[in-house]
């Protein structure tokens, strides 16, 4: 992280700031304001309102990195990591990536209910960049690791869930390892007797990954994963540091307070309702 | 890999999977159009007053190519929203998704082109080097349907507008250009001749239509195509430098 102030970095956030411009119901739609229409287009005039999703968030990834992001629901965690992933670039600041960096959000997210298992494996393979031979190799593995053997030619729509995931899971272990690693919460498990029977390609991916981060509202999880933790809050970074300080200052100065805050809600409405 | 290649096979799964638990496949791509031209090609020859060997040649060919400028003008509003989940699992970029659509297109297209075989062949239209001209359209049209396709595409996420208004637009342009009636119909002064002239519909159309049929291409169409080329790479080029990067958080 950046008390270490080596060169050896993979993934480098400088001063980054995500916003997007948030419109009145108004002048939402494109008839009711053709000249607002055209002059965001061609001139880009933003006489509107902001939301700033992260605010001015530098960080560092290196070799052996291993990063939790911790925050309240809509600190901006997985707004972060799509904006590493690159799916998301920044309004303001640069996010510079030495080898390969490689998102995983949902995995089971973006395959073809109407299409096969296999037919699945051959689409996610060759969006993986891999040509139709080299799928080809892999696809005995793929199944013999999801243990759809039996179901691979139906379409995935008459899947149970779990099948889904080892399904997904299955398609990971095609996957080249990557550098840097980014985990949108853990990625499902499937079924206990399967995660008895095969490890789990996600750990092996994070094993083998040269740095990762992780947003997990898991505290365990973080723990037994991450060495570093930052605290994210409102689109901002509070804190960085040792993992168990980072959890102490989010439980102390983020969480805590948040509760203290819902449970004089909750108390107040209480009251309210006991006088009426 | 090649990134063609494997854009390729993308186009390949969505096209053949998004005819599962039909019977009949992408032998309905075939089949509607078919239908349309055996059932109306007489009909309307009659009411247009005209022959059957000129009338339902040019009925197929724009028939079948208009569809593929709907699917150049209507589809690519919902073309980022359908693309969402490869677009934010980080797999594809909006340029890949945006040539999966236009390529999916191409090979719907390919698949009503026997029609316009037949026809040509039963109606004996005369076969030159001149024809081959329609291939150069084609390309053109292809060619237009990147820049509406990304262009259309963009804006349309932030305006959702766009998914209502362009099929309503283009159900008017269907009618509104000559491919139920003849160009001819009413004459160089009489109103048709502002559908002609001022419908860019009408001169795409022109470029492929007019060498299959043996006729000659007004100089305007092609100005009017090359105009529109010219200043639809351009419109939809900022739009891409200015709007691209919102795009997955309007998703």
């Amino acid at each position: 992280m950046a008390d270490r102030p080596t060169d050896n970095w993979l993934l480098e956030a400088k001063a980054v700031s995500l916003s997007i411009p948030v419109f009145q119901p108004e002048d939402r739609k494109l008839l009711t304001n053709p000249v607002r229409f055209i002059t965001d287009l061609y001139l880009s005039k933003n006489s509107r309102q902001v939301a700033q999703l992260l605010r001015n968030i530098s960080l560092r990834l290196e070799d052996g990195d291993r990063l939790g992001l911790i925050g309240l629901n809509g600190a901006g965690k997985s707004t972060l990591l799509k904006l590493l992933a690159g799916i998301y670039k920044p309004t303001v600041g640069v996010v510079t990536k030495r080898g390969l960096v490689k998102g995983l959000f949902s995995p089971t997210m973006g395959m073809n209910e109407e299409a096969t298992g296999l037919e699945n494996i051959y689409m996610r393979g060759l969006l993986m960049g891999f040509s139709l031979q080299q799928v080809r190799e892999r696809v005995p593995s793929v199944i013999e690791f999801s243990g759809l053997e039996g179901a691979i030619e139906r379409p995935i729509n008459t899947y149970s869930s779990g099948m889904r995931t080892r399904l997904a899971l299955g398609v990971l272990t095609m996957m080249q390892n990557p550098d840097v690693l980014l985990l949108d919460e853990w990625v499902g498990t499937g079924d206990a007797q399967f995660r008895s029977k095969a490890g789990n390609p996600v750990q092996q991916m994070v094993d083998g990954a040269r740095a990762m981060v992780l947003a997990t509202h898991n505290d365990a999880l973080m723990k037994s994963s991450c060495t570093h933790g930052l605290v994210m809050h409102k689109g901002e970074l509070v804190y960085s540091g040792v993992l168990n300080d980072a959890l102490k200052y989010y439980h102390a100065e983020i969480a805590a307070p948040n509760d203290a805050q819902k449970k004089s809600a909750q108390k107040k409405s209480a009251q309210k309702k006991s006088a009426q | 890999m090649n990134k063609f290649t494997s854009l390729l096979y993308m186009t390949y799964f969505d096209f053949v999977v998004s005819y599962r638990r039909t019977v009949l496949g992408p032998l309905w791509v075939l089949i509607g159009p078919s239908l349309f031209t055996l059932m109306l090609g007489g009909l309307f020859a009659q009411l247009s007053g005209s022959s059957e060997e000129l009338f339902v040649p040019h009925l197929a060919i724009g028939y079948i190519t208009w569809n593929l400028m709907t699917g150049f003008i209507s589809d690519p509003t919902t073309v980022f929203r359908r693309g969402a989940p490869r677009i934010l699992q980080g797999d594809m970029t909006l340029l890949d998704v945006m040539a999966v659509e236009v390529m999916y297109h191409v090979l719907h297209y390919l698949h009503m082109l026997p029609i316009i075989v037949v026809v040509i062949l039963y109606y004996d239209s005369p076969i030159t080097a001149w024809t081959a001209v329609s291939l150069v359209g084609l390309a053109i049209l292809i060619i237009n349907g990147i820049w509406t396709t990304l262009f259309i595409g963009i804006i349309s996420v932030r305006y959702r507008d766009l998914a209502e208004m362009l099929p309503a637009i283009m159900r008017i342009a269907f009618l509104a250009t000559p491919i139920v009636w003849l160009p001819s119909a009413g004459g160089k002064e009489g109103i048709l001749s502002l559908f002609v002239t001022w419908n860019p519909f009408h001169h795409f159309l022109e470029l492929i239509r007019a060498p299959l049929l043996g006729q000659s291409i007004d100089l305007l169409s092609w100005l009017v195509v090359g105009g529109i080329t010219v200043v639809g790479f351009l419109m939809s080029a900022l739009a891409y430098r200015s709007l691209a990067h919102r795009v997955p958080l309007w998703l």
